[in-house]
């Protein structure tokens, strides 16, 4: 049954809803104190795997586990799955693998699998779970990414051009949805208008850049990205390429190294520092110099004594 | 596909995305020459053993073992690195009140990353309504990471300090537990440690990082930290991933750009275009986190309602 | 003549002598060390468990130990009123009231100090303050100037002492040996020569002169604590002289308290006599009305705007939540002290020492009404949390140690009595001398 849940996703919905039925008509019956507990739906474990591929040359596997109870998720830790290319056999075994805390589990592809991989323009990843099958039919296309930048007129263009392998031939790859644009911290800025692009027939994309004068680097320089994600057919494809377009941008760190009231005690604005020690200083001075004159009292009194 | 993808692809390949954008930059590194725009991600610690591993195209090429993980381990940060914050970066949130509605998976996924105290949390959602008249709206709050950061200019002994990337955190292992951070902050942001914290034993063990903010430590304070942590891995904070409207936006301002992962807007055309604004302006904070206004909202105010503790429905205006 | 005169110092020494512990004493000894105890023990409590003993939560993070710290700050100013502003205004009829002046000073600083220690989330971190100390601060600055004015305060305790202990020092047969052995080791050294006399003259002209500034700074710099806040009720430019004047004001109660109780207990009438009482009801008087002043500055002027963070905060005050607690406040704290004193017949001691009581229980909660009430009107509104956060009313813990602080001070100030004569001996058989002097010619 889990096997089943795990496979057929339209299957494992018929059943939530069955189940949530029976649970509802089950807690029904059940008295009010009871009902929360008696809710809670069955867990069922979820294993996802996804293809990476980077600027056309590295690619990895990711693995990710998950229990699902109701809406809570929870990661499946530690846990062992092996991951095979084509069929299910040693020789093509590409990894075992353990989740970590996240649930989450990395591979590459071992160049014992040179072979294999050469062998065709498409694959198939199985994942097993000790010696059950959790993923059968996981499969991509081998393909290609080329970014080319041109200024026409004025309008900087982003280019983009993705092909396809059939057998031993590259093709163009039609109708791919992808971001273009440019990489910031924790995401893909759109250099155009559109959010996402979808190459033609001839499996090319071209993106006037809006997005202009962003700032760059000390140079300069922004990262142009390319990002196809989640493609049923290709996998996660990313390419990323500079160019010199943005503005060149130098960290100004003045505003951070001031001796304001907020700083550090090594940045002490120093008229407070100027202040506080002028008085401090005179202050105890002067008590100082009365210590000293109790002392001063003592001696006289052991003069005295004599 | 056999992928069981339930709503949380999204999520998932965002995270996994930015790690091959990690490897992606090495890659630009190693064959280009001086082109490259950036310097690779000097995070990640690297283990200094390569491992073999066969290109797309066949290749067989060496990546070092460090990449292996699927968040790479980064180097522990001492102290004063903590402290100084990480160069170059200027970190903002915007938070889109339009399409807010009090669902709390902000607070949520705070408060168990966290290990927050149950009853406390440090991401709040407020029921706001200005005057009478004026509509209702769902506020979240975070710390705002003040630039002229009340909280840090009472603290006697530097134990909550402000960072050259804009951010305000707490040293726990420095402070005394004075709490006039506590009434100084305008926001109420900030939560105190009244008893020992409630935690997993592997997670009460570890060593205080002011960056991961964990583990809270008895009298002490604790607040919002903007996860650093999360973007030195090359993540969102916890709040921005988890909510599924995209409320939260989360940048670099030196790049001018923020996101909330699906979504990435450049940063002053969203302000002007939003007309965004900082919460309590007047008091002269300067905060990091800026709001885009309650208009042409995506739910209506009432559809939060059904997330509020029983004896909060009725609306309270301040 | 000569010999009158020895006849009546020996008449003042004996009356003004430290005296043991009678039975009552022995009572109030023995209330105020259990009173302590419970203190102590609610602290191990804290201590062990975590703040969370007390009733003070996220909103309200500031609960009594801070009302009761600003309590104790305002009632040691009056060291430095009635030692060095009456003496600097040649004011020479307070000279008895010297000395219990400055041992309230000295007490109250004393526990102001345990109080705040109290207070903290990690006590044991206290190094940190000079280790990491930031003088941005205001913390810091508090706690430099109350360090200053507890030493300023206690050199002013120490020099007037020291002839008192050479004459403590010549009745070595009575009282047990300790006590002698104290008396000598802080006083032996003083033999009473011209010189040494010019010396501690001068010393105490110093400290008298010094402890004045010091003495307004410890009080604004602990009105800062608050004041350098955006919170409604402290955002104030009124702060520091509204808690200055208030702190004279209790101060002076304090002191007519101590006065009447020593005056009474240990049968000193024609020492402090019925003329102090009547001035020091003057002066409370004055201080009173100067106090009511700030106190219309302080809530007159922004209940005038209604602000709206300000009008929560104004309205629960005036007719909300604590109302009485404010009109209390208002009312026993200082107006009707001020119709009883401000009579002839509400001057006599009696009458006094009640209406000195209603102006520092009166201030006590006036204190709290500062602390408290402000910090449950922060600016965004309180969501989110449990309903114990939404209000404060202190624990008994907090209770027990706030106590246990007010019964040690006492019992410093008890102790010292003791040891010590509260009345300055020296002076007073000076001044009856110099009295009988001018009476002769
Ligand atoms: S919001 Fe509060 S805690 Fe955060 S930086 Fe500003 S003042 Fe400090
Ligand atoms: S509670 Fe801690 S962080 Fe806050 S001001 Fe005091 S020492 Fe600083």
């Amino acid at each position: 049954m889990k096997k089943l849940l795990l496979k057929i996703n339209s299957g494992k919905l018929l059943l939530t809803i069955l189940l949530s039925v029976l649970c509802t008509v089950y807690t029904a019956a059940q008295d009010d104190s009871t009902a929360v507990k008696e809710e809670e739906p069955e867990a069922t474990e979820i294993v996802k795997l996804s293809y990476h591929s980077s600027n056309n040359s590295i690619q990895y596997l990711l693995l990710k586990s998950i229990i699902k109870k109701g809406k809570e998720q929870t990661p499946v830790k530690n846990k062992a799955y092996t991951i095979y290319l084509d069929s299910a056999a040693d020789a093509t075994k590409v990894a075992d693998v353990k989740t970590d805390a996240d649930g989450k589990a990395k591979t590459f592809l071992p160049p014992s699998l040179k072979q294999a991989w050469d062998a065709s323009a498409q694959h198939i990843f199985i994942v097993k779970a000790g010696d059950e099958e959790v993923i059968s039919d996981y499969s991509i296309t081998k393909s290609k990414i080329t970014i080319d930048t041109a200024t026409t007129d004025g309008i900087r263009n982003i280019n983009i051009t993705i092909q396809k392998q059939e057998g031993s031939e590259w093709l163009p790859a039609a109708d791919v949805e992808m971001k273009i644009g440019i990489q910031r911290l924790g995401g893909i800025l759109t250099a155009g208008e559109e959010e996402t692009y979808t190459t033609d027939s001839s499996g090319t994309v071209s993106v006037a850049v809006k997005n202009d004068s962003l700032p760059g680097d000390d140079k300069g320089n922004i990262i142009l990205a390319v990002k196809v994600d989640d493609n049923e057919t290709y996998g996660n494809l990313l390419v990323q390429q500079a160019a010199a377009w943005g503005v060149k941008t130098t960290t100004d760190n003045n505003f951070f190294e001031q001796r304001t009231l907020w700083s550090t005690r090594f940045r002490t604005p120093l008229w407070l520092l100027f202040l506080a020690y002028t008085i401090v200083l005179s202050v105890w001075g002067t008590l100082i110099y009365l210590v000293f004159q109790l002392f001063k009292i003592k001696k006289l009194g052991k003069q005295a004594a004599h | 596909m056999s992928c069981n993808c339930n709503g949380n692809c999204e999520k998932n390949s965002r995270r996994e995305f930015l790690l091959t954008g990690l490897l992606a930059t090495m890659a630009v590194a190693g064959c280009s020459d001086d082109k490259t725009p950036f310097t690779p991600e000097e995070n990640v610690a690297l283990s200094g053993e390569k491992v073999k591993l066969l290109s797309v195209d066949g290749q067989v090429i060496e990546v070092d073992k460090a990449f292996l993980k699927p968040v790479p381990d980064l180097p522990t940060l001492s102290n004063s690195e903590e402290r100084k914050g990480m160069p170059g970066k200027k970190f903002v949130m915007v938070i889109d009140l339009s399409r807010c509605k009090n669902l709390k998976k902000c607070q949520s996924a705070c408060n168990h990353m966290h290990f927050v105290h149950p009853g406390q949390s440090w991401v709040k959602i407020y029921q706001m309504q200005d005057a009478e008249h004026t509509a209702p709206y769902w506020q979240p709050t975070t710390c705002m990471h003040c630039d002229e950061p009340p909280c840090v200019k009472v603290c006697p002994v530097d134990a909550t300090f402000k960072r050259q990337d804009g951010i305000v955190l707490i040293d726990s292992n420095r402070c005394i537990g004075c709490r006039f951070c506590m009434a100084a902050c305008p926001y109420s942001t900030r939560v105190f440690n009244w008893e020992t914290p409630e935690l997993p034993e592997e997670v009460a063990s570890q060593h205080y990082s002011s960056e991961t903010s964990v583990p809270q430590i008895k009298g002490t304070v604790g607040k919002c930290d903007f996860c650093p942590d999360m973007v030195r891995k090359g993540e969102l904070p916890h709040c921005v991933s988890a909510c599924p409207n995209g409320v939260f936006l989360f940048g670099d301002i030196n790049e001018d750009s923020v996101t909330n992962g699906a979504e990435t807007f450049r940063f002053s055309d969203l302000i002007k275009d939003k007309s965004g604004y900082r919460l309590m302006e007047d008091l002269g904070t300067k905060p990091s986190v800026y709001y885009l206004p309650p208009v042409n909202r995506n739910f209506p105010f009432e559809s939060g309602l059904e997330n509020q503790p029983a004896e909060e429905k009725t609306g309270s205006h301040h | 003549m000569e010999n009158i005169s020895t006849l009546q110092s020996e008449r003042i020494t004996r009356e003004l002598m430290p005296q043991k512990f009678g039975k009552r004493g022995m009572i109030w000894t023995g209330a105020l060390i259990i009173i302590c105890l419970i203190g102590l023990y609610a602290y191990y409590r804290q201590l062990d468990k975590g703040l969370v003993v007390t009733n003070m939560r996220d909103y309200v993070s500031w609960g009594i130990y801070i009302s009761n710290f600003v309590f104790f700050v305002a009632i040691s100013l009056v060291g430095s009123l009635i030692t060095a502003i009456f003496r600097l205004a040649n004011i020479h009829w307070s000279t008895p009231l010297t000395r219990i002046a400055e041992i309230i000073a000295v007490s109250a600083i004393a526990c102001a100090s345990v109080i705040i220690i109290v207070d903290m989330g990690r006590p044991e971190r206290l190094v940190n303050l000079f280790s990491h100390g930031r003088l941005q601060s205001p913390i810091t600055w508090d706690v430099i100037v109350i360090g200053t004015y507890f030493f300023i305060s206690l050199l002013l305790l120490y020099i007037p002492l020291l002839p008192d202990l050479k004459i403590l020092n010549e009745q070595k047969n009575k009282g047990p040996k300790w006590m002698s052995k104290v008396y000598r080791f802080f006083g032996f050294f003083w033999k009473g020569t011209k010189e040494q006399w010019k010396i501690s003259n001068k010393s105490v002209v110093i400290l008298s002169i010094m402890i004045i500034p010091v003495a307004f700074c410890i009080h604004t710099v602990t009105s800062w604590l608050f004041a350098t806040t955006y919170r409604p009720g402290w955002d104030s430019t009124n702060f520091g002289a509204y808690f200055v004047s208030g702190a004279f004001l209790v101060g002076s109660g304090a002191v007519v308290i101590a006065m009447y109780v020593f005056r009474r207990y240990y049968k000193l009438e024609k020492y402090i006599t019925e003329k102090h009482f009547d001035k020091m009801g003057k002066a409370v008087v004055l201080l009173a009305f100067l106090y009511l002043y700030f106190n219309v500055n302080e809530y007159l002027v922004p209940a005038f705007k209604m602000k709206k963070p300000e009008e929560a905060h104004l309205t629960n005050l005036f007719a909300g939540e604590f109302a009485t607690m404010f009109w209390f406040a208002i009312l026993v704290g200082m107006v009707i002290p001020v119709l009883i004193m401000i009579t002839k017949k509400g001057r006599k001691p009696l009458p006094m020492f009640i209406a000195a009581i209603m102006v520092v229980v009166g201030a006590w909660f006036k204190r709290y009404l500062i602390v408290t009430p402000t910090l449950l009107h922060p600016f965004l509104p309180m969501q989110e949390v449990p309903e114990s956060y939404k209000h404060y009313f202190p624990s008994w813990e907090e209770w027990a140690i706030a106590m246990g602080s007010l019964a040690g001070a006492l019992l410093i100030i008890t102790f010292f009595v003791r040891l010590f004569p509260i009345i300055p001996i020296q002076e007073t058989i000076t001044e009856e001398h110099e009295k009988a002097i001018t009476e002769n010619k």
